[in-house]
């Protein structure tokens, strides 16, 4: 996606002469200052609304405040990897069904796909939570949160497994058609293995995806980060030093995973497809 | 409770709701929109620290969770005295995080435009502006519609975070919740109006952003 970043932004412009030097300099000058005092400003703005005070910073020198947003931590992960595995089965499922030669499974599918990708997952989190156990179904809060953010993924899923299946050369499929594979030999040995290839960086990069839609899990009351943040500014009763650590940590978690995939996507060539840049229909 | 009264007991609050939902789509795809622009510009000028802040800008608000964003708008942000209504929360969040998603939908376009375009203008003697203008926005644009339709079925899907805090009138997912917990029984009726309401429209606007796509497309 942005392997390309730096040389594009960079052939924008000639080699600067002596004017257009000085007048990078002269910008990148007033720029500098501009951020700084933008800077300066938020911090202003803490301080005189006290939250810089030590009483809100203090307990993050404390193992105990980290203990137990590492266990709100191991939350997150446990809900995201088995999501992750969920999503991933029911994505390639789904798309078998969309790509399938058998014109009703095909239309159903396609419903599916289109219905889980164009429903919001805090929708998805409310059936699971509310509607659910209307039917005298009580899952766990476990289940509450990871169902529906499995399905919400599997949806996109299946589009981005269907890219992959799309990318590999026609040839291969002719090639082993003509050699007497039956169809189904053909996509499960020819096919299947190629495009999963070719979705791994866009796979990880749907990581973040998962990973954000587990925040809501305190609808549920499933110890989360997010959730166990919310304890821990009642416990502390220190909203703001909170919540910025721990959007923190989410932007650094997600920027690992998201830098993963790109690193993958340069390493074997292969595009990062995901909802942004997939077809919408 | 059947669909015939669901609708004849909440038949305005989903009237109010569907306008909710559609309205602040609109409004915050908009804002993203502009932000995104300006963002975008900011990292493709050739000035280093303005480039750190667009790039800074657009890690932050494409890695971190929705709901993240909110509670430090919602519940953060009033300790450092910047309150801010309500359902201005919501847009404020689905605003900053659409933007970023915008700005790298507009550099990838960029990206794709290939180098020796721009050096074939320059040695043609187009200077930067003429360049920008005639080669390179045009083309941005063109091949940033399938993802800016993608983008905007996202922002619709993200007002949804409107469920997280007290709105009033509420959006479809909200609704959903409101109705649910009020009347015992209502099974799973609100949940299929809502859900139908989202991903018929989302359908819609991929139809519609492919035709567009179609049209102005620019093939390599």
């Amino acid at each position: 996606m942005s392997a390309h970043v730096t040389s594009m932004r960079d052939a924008l412009y000639e080699a600067p002469g002596p004017r257009t030097k000085r007048l990078t300099v002269i910008g990148t000058t007033i720029s500098l200052a501009l951020v700084a005092v933008g800077a300066a400003l938020i911090v202003r703005q803490f301080y005189i609304t006290g939250q810089l005070d030590a009483a809100y910073w203090s307990f993050f020198t404390k193992w105990n405040t980290w203990r137990y947003l590492l266990e709100g931590l191991v939350g997150t992960v446990r809900v995201a990897l088995v999501a992750a595995v969920i999503s991933l089965v029911l994505g390639v499922l789904l798309m078998f069904g969309r790509i399938s030669s058998f014109p009703p499974l095909a239309v159903v599918s396609r419903i599916v796909i289109d219905f889980f990708r164009g429903v919001p997952s805090l929708l998805l989190i409310y059936f699971f939570f509310l509607v659910v156990p209307q039917y005298g179904l009580q899952l766990p809060s476990f289940w509450m949160i990871t169902l529906p953010v499995s399905l919400a993924a599997s949806g996109v899923l299946a589009e981005v497994f269907r890219a992959g299946v799309n990318a590999v050369p026609k040839g291969q499929t002719e090639a082993a058609l003509s050699i007497g594979l039956t169809p189904t030999k053909t996509m499960l040995r020819i096919v299947l293995p190629q495009a999963l290839r070719i979705v791994v960086p866009s796979l990880i990069s749907q990581l973040v995806v998962v990973v954000k839609d587990t925040t809501v899990a305190y609808v549920v009351s499933y110890p989360d980060l997010m959730q166990n943040a919310r304890v821990l500014i009642t416990t502390h009763d220190s909203v703001v030093s909170v919540y910025l650590v721990v959007a923190l940590i989410y932007i650094l978690i997600n920027f690992a995973i998201n830098q993963l995939s790109i690193a993958m996507a340069r390493r074997s060539g292969n595009p990062i497809i995901s909802r942004e840049t997939e077809n919408p229909t | 409770m059947g669909f015939a009264e669901i609708l004849e007991r909440y038949g305005a609050n989903y009237a109010k709701a569907v306008f909710e939902t559609m309205s602040m789509t609109i409004v915050c795809f908009c804002f993203a929109m502009a932000i995104a622009i300006l963002i975008t510009v900011l990292r493709v000028s050739p000035i280093k620290p303005l480039r750190i802040v667009g790039d800074l800008y657009v890690q932050i608000f494409r890695n971190i969770p929705g709901v993240a964003l909110l509670v430090v708008v919602a519940y953060a942000l009033p300790n450092l005295k910047v309150v801010l209504p309500w359902k201005t929360c919501v847009e404020v969040t689905v605003v900053l995080l659409a933007s970023a998603f915008g700005s790298e939908n507009f550099m990838t376009g960029i990206n794709a435009i290939g180098v020796g375009q721009i050096e074939a203008a320059r040695s043609i003697g187009l200077t930067f502006g003429q360049t920008m203008r005639k080669i390179v926005i045009p083309q941005a644009l063109r091949s940033a519609v399938l993802p800016m339709t993608n983008l905007l079925i996202a922002t619709m899907l993200s007002t949804s975070l409107g469920s997280q805090v007290p709105l009033n009138p509420q959006e479809l997912t909200g609704l959903v919740s409101y109705i649910t917990t009020r009347s015992t029984g209502a099974g799973i009726v609100p949940f299929v109006i809502s859900a139908l309401c989202y991903a018929g429209t989302a359908v819609l606007m991929g139809v519609l952003g492919n035709l567009i796509d179609k049209k102005v497309r620019v093939i390599r």
